[in-house]
């Protein structure tokens, strides 16, 4: 009797045993499926964000040339359609980077799309489309988090060999680590000489642009014998395009360590135009040089087959001081892409800037988005797409919110 | 015993799991992520091509350099564990219409693994223009026919919601203008009148013979000065004697119209609801004060007896006043395959394959008035006993009546608001002209351009 109820306890013990055990095969069978399912989601969800980003220009269409309110989310370029962006659309979006407020003290603060202060226009975030914003016109605030990098196809670097006895510049290009032997470049450099009270800018070529080949190593020298001054100060800007792909590279060189006493800042919208205010960087950067800077802005822009063309603004030339009580103003218009170039003279020494308007003109990257640090699942998709002409790469990450 | 019992159930889960697991293979969760390739090619062949460059160069000679241009910038875009594989094939098309697609050329840099996907774009050569010229209404037998399209400032529209009878008029123009000869607004009653006394012409051209007039005012018509109340030919266009309690009808004018209309042999073009159902001129002083019941002023009522008088004219009867309902609702119709799937495309015309069908005509007035309708544009509904239409198969949606003289009315039976495209489709199946068009799978003026992609190194 004794060994019976041994026996079935023994066998009883070994069932519930080989049941457990079976029960947590099943649960890891499940939970594999229930894990690739919900993963699966994430992954067409990035694609509805990047399908929608791209091939969408949002509503208003044209709301990267106005500061009216964005009722629907989108960056596709309307005047062009297809896979390409609008370069306007980009410029108002609040990429969380680097803030300035001007004027000092005065609570309006200003967003660059890129991270560097000086490397595009800013933008008053008031009139930003910011990442909350954003993910609720695409209806996945709350439930999905998602960022946007958008960054040129091609590497177009530029840098300074030589200016004994005259400057020489080497411009490589690549695209996904390969030397893009064979490439067109086209190019222009804007050369910034010392004038009384202002500096003047002449432009090497005159037009149209100046053109090069890049060689089998992945780059070339291209020389201006004609700027032969021993620490010269210029701005390059460099397109570049072979079989259907095009890039743009630009480098500037300054006799002032500090390259940023005068900052375009966005002043609103209007008629089709963009009010801009040249501001002294002191107001930012603290701290920084007081000192006031007679300037010279020209604003060329980009047409097609990526010639520049000089368009006449207001208040070209005058005086950058440290106040903001008076600021100087200027406008370009809203809707042509092209990059403002000011030079100016500050502590007796010579600086420039070049900064695009429309993310094209220079090639500016953008990133937007939340950070999906600490998610366990990130889908990404990819897209290529033209910005005014140049070719970017579009990527979107998209990752589950909350459990 | 038991434990006998229990290694068998053991043994049977166990066969159970190895079985499960066998058949039922679970991908792995981070397999759920995969760039979509297709799309990636999508957006890499239409970047390429934004400027041209690709069609371009699937044109060249396969010697040239621009076909290594290609490849290097395929390779210089696309991410490095992405391999690609381009194929051009050449467009042609036989006499029969059938299109063959030849491979003409490849460029790829690896092996495509098992996970591949591709996308396509017809490329046009640049040195290729498509043309596209419709041949003009009446050209074919050195006939020109001159468009009227009724454009009057100074009346009103009805069963026209959302439009004024002057951006109609607009539509109108665009969509018909290429296929006539001539066009003519007629921007006033005033103008009307010139064109029913036969003076308003286009320049060169000689009478109002064989016009199509296009009345954009839907259930209304503008009728000028002349035919109302106290007018120079207002017995022509009143009758005093008929619906005396609202003071006399106006149901004469359109016995005039009628008669014009086979005098001419016009096509007259009602574009929405029930024909010649009520007349409009916002000056006239016998009309302006006078609305149709639903507030809009400048507009008088003839009813049903309107569509009848204008028949009688058509088939050169004597006016008689007939108050016998002609058009009825019919409910849902839907265009007839022929329409849809071949003159909609021919034409590049699409409007609603469905539409209500409010104001169906008869069949009847083929006998009474001596009529041949056209190709219809719409199915005509069976008889349905759980409808409360009555004999749906007996009425006509939308169609051209031609008499069998001369003249016709294009009647389009369907209700506000209007499609002003189906007018355009019925005119056009009506008078039928041919468009010559550039073959697009013409030898050497389009190839199709394949995009593969392949990812390596897994996901």
């Amino acid at each position: 009797m004794a060994g019976a109820t041994i026996d079935h306890m023994i066998s009883l013990t070994i069932l519930i045993a080989a049941l457990l055990v079976a029960m947590m095969t099943y649960n890891g069978l499940f939970a594999t499926a229930i894990d690739y399912d919900r993963n699966r989601q994430v992954a067409n969800k990035a694609i509805d964000i990047i399908n929608t980003i791209c091939l969408s220009p949002g509503n208003p269409t044209d709301w990267g040339e106005i500061n009216g309110i964005v009722s629907c989310f989108g960056l596709q370029d309307p005047r062009v359609g297809g896979y390409s962006l609008s370069p306007y659309s980009i410029m108002r979006l609040n990429t969380g980077s680097q803030l300035v407020e001007y004027p000092k003290d005065s609570g309006v603060f200003y967003n660059n799309i890129s991270t560097n202060c000086g490397d595009a226009i800013l933008t008053p975030i008031g009139d930003c489309v910011n990442y909350t914003t954003a993910a609720e016109l695409l209806g996945v605030n709350g439930t999905y988090g998602f960022g946007v990098d958008i960054t040129p196809t091609l590497n177009v670097n530029v840098s300074q060999v030589t200016t004994n006895p005259h400057l020489t510049l080497n411009v490589a290009v690549s695209g996904s680590g390969l030397p893009l032997s064979g490439a067109t470049l086209r190019y222009y450099l804007f050369h910034m000489e010392s004038g009384s009270p202002y500096p003047y800018i002449t432009t090497h070529p005159p037009n149209p642009p100046g053109v090069a080949e890049i060689g089998s190593s992945g780059s070339v020298d291209i020389e201006f014998s004609d700027v032969t001054s021993g620490d010269p100060v210029y701005a390059f800007v460099v397109y570049a395009s072979l079989g259907g792909v095009n890039g743009v590279g630009y480098h500037a060189n300054n006799t002032i360590a500090d390259d940023t006493f005068v900052v375009p800042l966005i002043d609103g919208y209007e008629d089709g135009y963009l009010n801009l205010i040249f501001a002294h960087s002191w107001e930012f950067l603290h701290p920084g040089d007081e000192a006031t800077a007679n300037y010279n802005a020209s604003f060329y822009t980009l047409a097609s087959d990526f010639q520049l063309q000089r368009c006449v603004i207001p208040n070209s030339v005058g005086l950058v001081n440290s106040t903001a009580e008076s600021p100087i103003t200027t406008q370009i218009p809203a809707s042509e892409t092209g990059i403002l170039i000011v030079s100016y003279n500050a502590s007796d020494d010579l600086g420039s800037i070049i900064v695009p308007w429309g993310v094209g003109a220079l090639g500016v990257s953008a990133s937007f988005g939340g950070d999906p640090t600490g998610y366990d699942f990130v889908a990404t998709e990819l897209r290529q797409v033209t910005i005014d002409g140049i070719s970017y790469h579009v990527k979107v990450s998209a990752w589950k919110l909350g459990s | 015993m038991r434990t006998v019992e229990v290694f068998f159930v053991i043994i049977i889960l166990l066969g159970a799991f190895a079985i499960t697991t066998q058949f039922a293979v679970l991908p792995s969760p981070s397999q759920a992520f995969g760039t979509n390739l297709r799309e990636l090619s999508q957006s890499t062949l239409e970047t390429l091509d934004a400027q041209g460059t690709l069609s371009q160069t699937v044109f060249k000679d396969y010697n040239d350099d621009a076909w290594g241009d290609l490849q290097k910038a395929l390779s210089a875009s696309l991410p490095p564990n992405i391999v690609y594989n381009l194929n051009v094939y050449n467009l042609s098309t036989n006499l029969d219409g059938v299109a063959t697609y030849h491979l003409e050329h490849s460029i790829f840099d690896a092996n495509l693994g098992a996970d591949s996907d591709a996308s396509s774009l017809l490329v046009t050569s640049p040195d290729v223009t498509f043309t596209q010229d419709p041949q003009k209404v009446g050209e074919s037998t050195d006939n020109p026919i001159t468009l009227y399209i009724l454009n009057c400032s100074d009346a009103n529209g009805w069963w026209i919601t959302g439009y004024t009878g002057q951006s109609l008029a607009a539509d109108v123009y665009n969509l018909l203008s290429p296929y006539f000869t001539n066009t003519m607004l007629v921007n006033s009653t005033y103008e009307l009148g010139l064109l029913l006394n036969g003076t308003l012409l286009p320049d060169g051209v000689e009478s109002v013979n064989n016009a199509v007039v296009v009345n954009t005012f839907g259930e209304a018509v503008p009728i000028p000065d002349d035919y109302c109340e106290d007018g120079l030919n207002e017995t022509e266009g009143f009758d005093p004697t008929h619906d005396i309690e609202n003071g006399g009808t106006y149901a004469k004018y359109f016995h005039t119209l009628g008669s014009l209309t086979r005098e001419h042999n016009w096509t007259w073009v009602s574009i929405v609801g029930y024909p010649f159902y009520y007349v409009t001129n916002t000056n006239n002083p016998h009309i302006s004060s006078s609305q149709n019941g639903y507030g809009i002023y400048g507009m008088d009522d003839v009813r049903q007896v309107g569509i009848n008088a204008f028949l009688q004219g058509l088939d050169d009867a004597h006016y008689s006043y007939d108050e016998t309902g002609t058009a009825t609702e019919v409910g849902v119709v839907n265009l007839t395959p022929y329409v849809r799937d071949d003159r909609c495309n021919y034409y590049g015309i699409y409007p609603a394959p469905y539409q209500t069908s409010s104001r169906a005509i008869t069949e009847d007035i083929l006998d009474d008035y001596d009529l041949i309708a056209n190709q219809e544009l719409f199915v005509r509904p069976n008889d349905n006993p759980v409808t409360l239409y009555i004999d749906e198969s007996d009425y006509i949606p939308v169609t051209t009546y031609r008499h069998t003289e001369r003249g016709a009315l294009t009647a389009i039976g369907l209700t506000r608001i209007p499609d002003i495209r189906v007018t355009a489709l019925a005119l056009l199946v009506y008078y039928n002209p041919t468009i010559y068009k550039t073959v697009f799978g013409a030898s050497g003026t389009s190839v199709l351009v394949t995009l593969q992609l392949g990812q390596q190194g897994g996901t």
